[in-house]
């Protein structure tokens, strides 16, 4: 594409990203650039952290800007993303920084020890997404109630739901992930995509609306509550 | 005297042992929205605060996944509820610069305009509520004096006093009113004035003083660890200011300082902002000298401008651009492939917008970066130590909004 975009806001530093790319060369790819904003990407999640660490203490990007997830889509591969913005106060050069997965369950590595401020961001992330942090003290949902049975920025998460979420998983016949606590997207979501209710007439929407708060309530409602001793 | 000292060091001896846990909030009246502190307290003084957030969450990162970039303007302007007309003007930007269009020269003016009457209502009301939770009753009536002002004039600009919805990708849902310039004159002219007035019921008032000095210290190396920025960052000493480093919307023509402090505690960042407001003005003041005349909007004509709306009058009588109206506000336009990240100098601090597209006409990944966000969290390190009255001092100084830090 020939047009020229408008580098608003957006002072990169080729230099800087080139310097990470040099000490890092197995760990980065060369960075990328759009409008303006250059995009540093590193291949080895493992080594993320040692990436921000050196962008920290050597080349002065010492304001944690942002550290927020992504979705590249359900067929994307690799789909997981956890992006970084870090700014450089002497030079006033800001850059982002991208790391990749492709796990079915990713395991990033927390930047805590590079920025303390990364707890809350990667709590984000995780309460978005679902992401486990290696190393992360402390990670739990921030923005979301503890029973929350999703991870709602994921692009299999419906825009729309019509009540089936009201429960926690448990009731929805989702599996609960036992080994670190961990709440698995349930089938009843997967299957709920928006393009799927998109096509449904306000009708038909309606009545399946219905047939499903009634095959939810029949289980519960039939089977005798147990005694509690 | 020795004797009281004795009796300090008992308890120190014994402290942290009967602690007792507080839950201040989600109702409290100096969270301002819905934060709750969780308290360790030993007697009166903090030992730990953790911070509970997320009650105004409204999933607005989903909802820009599946809206197109026109649609989600007025989302923009529940984030941080203070100051829309900031929210508005920096989502605008950020929509441009993955359009690849800029706005016009009005049009950037008249945004100067806008994000300096939004910091100038938001350090009104952060000035005020911070007075009143401290005891000050008089500042807090008296800023809302001007904040009526603005607000009235916001109504005039945009038509509503709080949901502005007022930018449009490329420019401004409509001009900047004609009978509105003398107002705004008014207004800058005896603005400065008021913020003397509020600088003579505070600045030197002892109990002000006492207060606010030395309480809820905000050192750099925390500052920036926990990336805070705005008014905050710039209280601990370091001049981060977006519209000085990295101009946007013609910040480089107007001239104004960006007040710094040394401290980074409460009193610093009461006295930034008061700065602040000044230098709006300053800025406000030096817009209207130098408004440019020509189109408030970007207006389709070529082919490269596909991606903003058309003249009304041709919308009228024009099939095409009828066509083309339609076409923009419902299914919008077809989206370059790229990721761009755009950080706007708002009241609180850096809003920054990340844009993913892959063709089409929705973002693939809308990012809000909300200042109160980082800002919340650095009182889990700058709370403890603390007595209990000084985190009302410290949650004003720090000035959030629970909408942007939820989004």
């Amino acid at each position: 594409m020939s047009k020229t975009f408008p580098t608003t806001g957006s002072h990169s530093d080729l230099a800087a990203a080139q310097a990470l790319h040099a000490a890092f060369p197995d760990a980065t790819k060369a960075p990328a650039e759009f409008a303006g904003d250059l995009t540093l990407e590193v291949t080895d999640i493992g080594r993320e952290t040692e990436v921000l660490q050196h962008a920290r203490d050597a080349l002065g990007y010492s304001l944690l800007i942002d550290r927020f997830g992504d979705d590249m889509g359900e067929d994307a591969q690799p789909r997981w993303v956890v992006r970084t913005v870090l700014y450089d106060l002497t030079n006033h050069k800001r850059l982002h920084f991208r790391v990749f997965s492709s796990a079915l369950d990713p395991v990033f590595h927390t930047a805590m020890g590079v920025f303390r401020g990364a707890n809350w961001y990667e709590r984000e992330v995780y309460d978005m997404y679902g992401f486990a942090f290696e190393g992360h003290p402390d990670l739990r949902r921030i923005l979301l109630h503890e029973d929350f049975p999703d991870f709602p920025l994921r692009k299999e998460y419906p825009m729309e739901g019509r009540g089936e979420h009201a429960a926690p998983a448990r009731a929805l016949g989702g599996n609960v992930d036992g080994t670190d606590g961990r709440v698995a997207v349930p089938e009843s979501v997967r299957s709920g995509s928006d393009t799927e209710r998109e096509s449904l007439s306000p009708d038909e929407a309606w009545k399946r609306s219905a047939e499903m708060k009634a095959a939810k309530g029949k289980p519960s409602g039939d089977a005798p509550q147990e005694p509690t001793s | 005297m020795s004797d009281a000292r004795m009796l300090d060091v008992e308890i120190a001896e014994d402290r942290h042992e009967d602690t007792i846990a507080l839950n201040m909030g989600p109702q409290h009246p100096s969270t301002h929205g819905v934060l709750r502190l969780i308290l360790e307290l030993d007697g009166e003084e903090v030992c730990k605060c953790e911070p509970i957030i997320g009650y105004l969450h409204r999933g607005k990162e989903k909802v820009g996944e599946h809206h197109t970039l026109h649609q989600n303007i007025p989302y923009t302007d529940r984030m941080d509820y203070l100051a829309p007309l900031a929210n508005n003007v920096a989502y605008a930007i950020a929509c441009e610069k993955l359009v690849g269009i800029e706005a016009p020269p009005r049009a950037q003016a008249i945004r100067v305009i806008c994000a300096e009457l939004g910091r100038i209502s938001s350090h009104l009301l952060g000035l005020g509520a911070y007075a009143m939770d401290l005891g000050a009753m008089t500042v807090f009536l008296w800023t809302f004096r001007e904040r009526e002002a603005i607000y009235s004039m916001m109504e005039r600009i945009s038509g509503a006093r709080f949901t502005t919805s007022y930018t449009r990708i490329g420019g401004c849902a409509r001009d900047f009113p004609e009978d509105l310039f003398p107002k705004l004159e008014k207004f800058v002219r005896e603005f400065p004035h008021r913020v003397d007035e509020y600088e003579g019921l505070l600045t030197r008032n002892k109990i002000w003083v006492k207060r606010t000095q030395g309480v809820g210290v905000i050192t750099v190396e925390q500052a920036l660890q926990y990336g805070l920025t705005g008014p905050n960052l710039r209280a601990c000493g370091v001049e981060y200011d977006l519209r000085k480093l990295h101009p946007y919307s013609g910040y480089d023509l107007y001239d104004f300082e960006v007040p710094v402090g040394t401290t980074g505690d409460c009193y610093d960042r009461y006295m930034v902002r008061v700065e602040e407001m000044r230098q709006s003005t300053r800025i406000i003041e030096q817009v209207l000298d130098s408004m440019p005349s020509g189109p408030y909007l970007n207006r389709a004509g070529d082919d490269e401008l596909k991606s903003v709306q058309p003249e009304k009058k041709k919308v009228l009588t024009n099939m095409e651009s009828l066509i083309h109206q339609f076409m923009v506000f419902t299914d919008s336009v077809d989206l370059p492939h790229g990721e761009v990240y755009f950080g706007h100098e708002n009241p609180k601090g850096e809003l920054g917008f990340f844009l993913r597209s892959e063709g089409g006409s929705k973002a693939q990944r809308m990012r809000i970066r909300g200042p109160s966000f980082a800002s919340l969290q650095v009182l889990q390190e700058v709370v403890p130590g603390h007595m209990i009255s000084d985190i009302m001092a410290i949650l004003g100084s720090i000035d959030f909004v629970m909408g942007e830090c939820d989004r």
